[in-house]
């Protein structure tokens, strides 16, 4: 063994497994990666594909039912007036800021590993954004007036009120909505290019011709976008924190014991953050394998974001920790005995579900081999996901149900229509996401093609990566 | 009339390398088309800083101050509601939408700036398309485009062959 396979050997017991496995030559790497998009349909793919437009059309018919019926249509109440509704919009929301985290926050620190899954990500953000920002609207109760919260210059001569939470968060989801398509759409143009000039049939070179805009790789363009496209990123970055910020101030600024508290802002943030990444890697596992990506999302891709999941779980329970410190600290007996509720109260499963999912269930990823193991990942990527939803129902529902007077105390169940709007959205996220993989190239070309070459070069900032280049040398 | 002279080189380095060369010598704008951003193609070319980072900068504050304005305009000035014995113009309450539409604005500005106004798109056609084997350029090709008047166009693609391009060719800028 010479001493340089020897020296690429200790690398990868320091550095781990590479981003990049092999090192394919562009076109080889077009191929791969866009041969999901170029091939013909796959019975599986229409299977999937039926299974779920199912499941959004119990979507649609809960919408429906919703908009029909009207708010009694659901489960909610007095005391209890938000409950799946708001949940789920912040569930959603939630979902969608780790697609923002992985794109730009990543980008701005040239994390390597997300090149790879950035794409991927964003999509997530955006669908999960669509499905967020249906549950707001239609708890309008008269969501056919939800424009009304737009300050536009009307005959009724009423504006919003600024000083309400909600016309916040109509600016907050619209703008993050915006700007996440227009990261999304910047970062896809050359790569509907390449599929532009890789499709062998006509209709396909049309669509993405006209959906590429006539992007022809001058550097001319790329100068300014690669700056443009860090702006964004440089952008998005301030706007995905203060998006949830936004949405938790929907109850810190009230008066609710469980809601008034000043550490929602960053306990949201990185509970959204906790959610997001486990979402990324519960699509990521089966998609990497069914579309063939392992070469370009490698086990380092998975390590990584399983230690983000432990990180921001560690953050999330600090935030369970000073919940009840703060409400034993206020002297507040309201404040105590909200938080002594979920530990005793009617719906004390859904806490314990919420603390084992959140808190016990990420503890594993303390161990490598956790890490790396998918069928480990993709059940505690899913046990997180269900935690942080019952983490917004206790926050929510568990707090409205049991305030103050307890004259106006009150449960709250669910009905079928509040069943039809949680699972049917993630039907209908599925939908959209399947759609993509289908249309759309879910790697980013361009930046794997430019990642390939900066570790091949060592680029600027570079560091001894390793890879499989010791097969080319 | 004009022409584009185009040419397809192997190597990154010949590239640039051609490119520095070609830049002094012939009368012409210079492109290079890649399939990602090439590490000093800027230098090469000799490109001015981008004005980018201004644009966003104007929309951005734009957004925020006319966000401000709008808030204050319409809480306290045209229609002044009491709402929880809250002070009408209460700036802590406006920092959200400000903030969110400085955001917005910005991020249309690069956006709608970089395709409308920095690529001059939608351009669904351009003469370098002409070519069949430009195709690559959005895969695996590394191509210089010379922009040059007609009767340039022959010299400027025996320099290119000389260089060391491969499928050099001449478009004439009419068969569009």
């Amino acid at each position: 063994m010479s001493l340089r396979t020897k020296t690429i050997e200790d690398a990868h017991a320091l550095e781990g497994t590479p981003v990049l496995v092999g090192r394919p030559d562009d076109r080889a790497l077009t191929e791969s990666l866009l041969a999901p998009v170029l091939e013909p349909t796959r019975k599986g793919f229409l299977l999937l594909l039926a299974a779920l437009m199912c499941g959004m059309g119990f979507w649609i018919l809960s919408l429906g039912t919703t908009l029909f019926v009207g708010i009694g249509a659901w489960g909610n109440n007095i005391p209890v007036a938000w409950a799946y509704d708001i949940t789920n919009f912040v569930w959603w929301i939630g979902i969608g800021h780790a697609g923002t985290l992985i794109s730009a926050i990543l980008l701005l620190f040239q994390q390597r590993w997300r090149t790879s899954i950035n794409r991927f990500a964003e999509a997530m953000t955006l669908f999960a954004v669509a499905m967020a920002g249906i549950y707001p609207i239609i708890h309008l109760g008269r969501p056919w007036f939800f424009w009304w919260l737009i300050p536009y210059p009307s005959t009724n001569q009423l504006w919003p009120n600024f000083k309400s939470a909600l016309p916040w968060d109509v600016f907050a989801i619209s703008t993050y909505g915006t700007v996440s398509f227009l990261f999304w759409y910047l970062g896809l143009i050359p790569d509907l290019a390449t599929l532009r000039d890789a499709a062998k049939d006509r209709t396909r070179r049309i669509v993405y011709g006209i959906m590429s805009f006539g992007w022809r790789g001058s550097a001319r363009h790329w100068q300014h976008y690669r700056i443009g496209y860090l702006l964004l990123a440089g952008l998005s970055t301030p706007l995905v924190v203060s998006v949830h910020t936004i949405v938790s101030f929907d109850f810190a600024i009230s008066q609710l014991p469980g809601w008034h508290t000043t550490i929602f802002p960053p306990y949201f943030v990185a509970g959204a953050i906790f959610s997001g990444f486990a979402m990324v890697i519960t699509l990521m596992i089966p998609a990497r394998r069914l579309l063939g990506y392992q070469h370009v999302v490698t086990p380092r891709h998975l390590d990584n974001m399983a230690k983000v999941i432990l990180a921001t779980g560690l953050m999330v329970t600090y935030g369970y920790v000073m919940e009840h410190f703060m409400a034993w600290y206020s002297g507040s007996g309201y404040e105590a005995f909200a938080f002594l509720n979920r530990w005793t109260g009617p719906y004390a499963p859904v806490w314990y579900m919420q603390l084992s999912c959140n808190v016990l269930a990420p503890q594993i990823f303390w161990f490598p081999w956790a890490r790396r193991n998918e069928v480990v990942l993709f059940v505690v990527a899913i046990l997180v996901n269900v935690g942080m939803w019952a983490e917004r129902f206790t926050i929510i529902a568990v707090s409205l149900h049991r305030d103050f007077l307890p004259s106006s105390w009150a449960m709250y169940a669910p009905t079928w229509v509040d069943w039809g709007l949680l699972l049917g959205s993630i039907a209908t996220f599925g939908v959209l996401f399947l759609l993509f993989l289908r249309f759309l190239p879910a790697i980013p070309v361009f930046e794997v093609k430019e990642l390939r070459r900066e570790l091949e070069h060592g680029g600027p900032t570079s560091h001894a990566e390793p890879g499989a280049a010791e097969v080319h040398r | 009339m004009k022409a584009y002279v185009l040419g397809e080189f192997e190597r990154e380095e010949a590239l640039l390398e051609a490119t520095r060369e070609l830049r002094g010598r012939i009368q012409g704008t210079l492109d290079l088309h890649s399939p990602y951003p090439l590490h000093g193609s800027d230098e090469a070319l000799g490109l001015p800083r981008s004005k980018v980072p201004l644009v966003a900068l104007v929309a951005g504050v734009t957004g925020a101050a006319g966000g401000y304005l709008m808030q204050w305009y319409l809480s306290a000035a045209a229609w002044p509601l009491n709402v929880g014995n809250r002070p009408p113009h209460s700036a802590p309450a406006f920092i959200p939408v400000t903030f969110e539409l400085g955001i917005l604005f910005a991020s249309l500005a690069i956006f709608i700036g970089l395709l409308g106004g920095f690529f001059g798109f939608p351009r669904l056609h351009h003469p370098v398309f002409e070519v069949e084997a430009f195709r690559s350029a959005s895969i695996d090709g590394l191509w210089l485009s010379a922009e040059v008047e007609g009767k340039d166009a022959e010299p400027v693609a025996a320099e290119l062959r000389r260089l060391g391009a491969r499928h050099v060719a001449i478009v004439p800028e009419a068969q569009r």
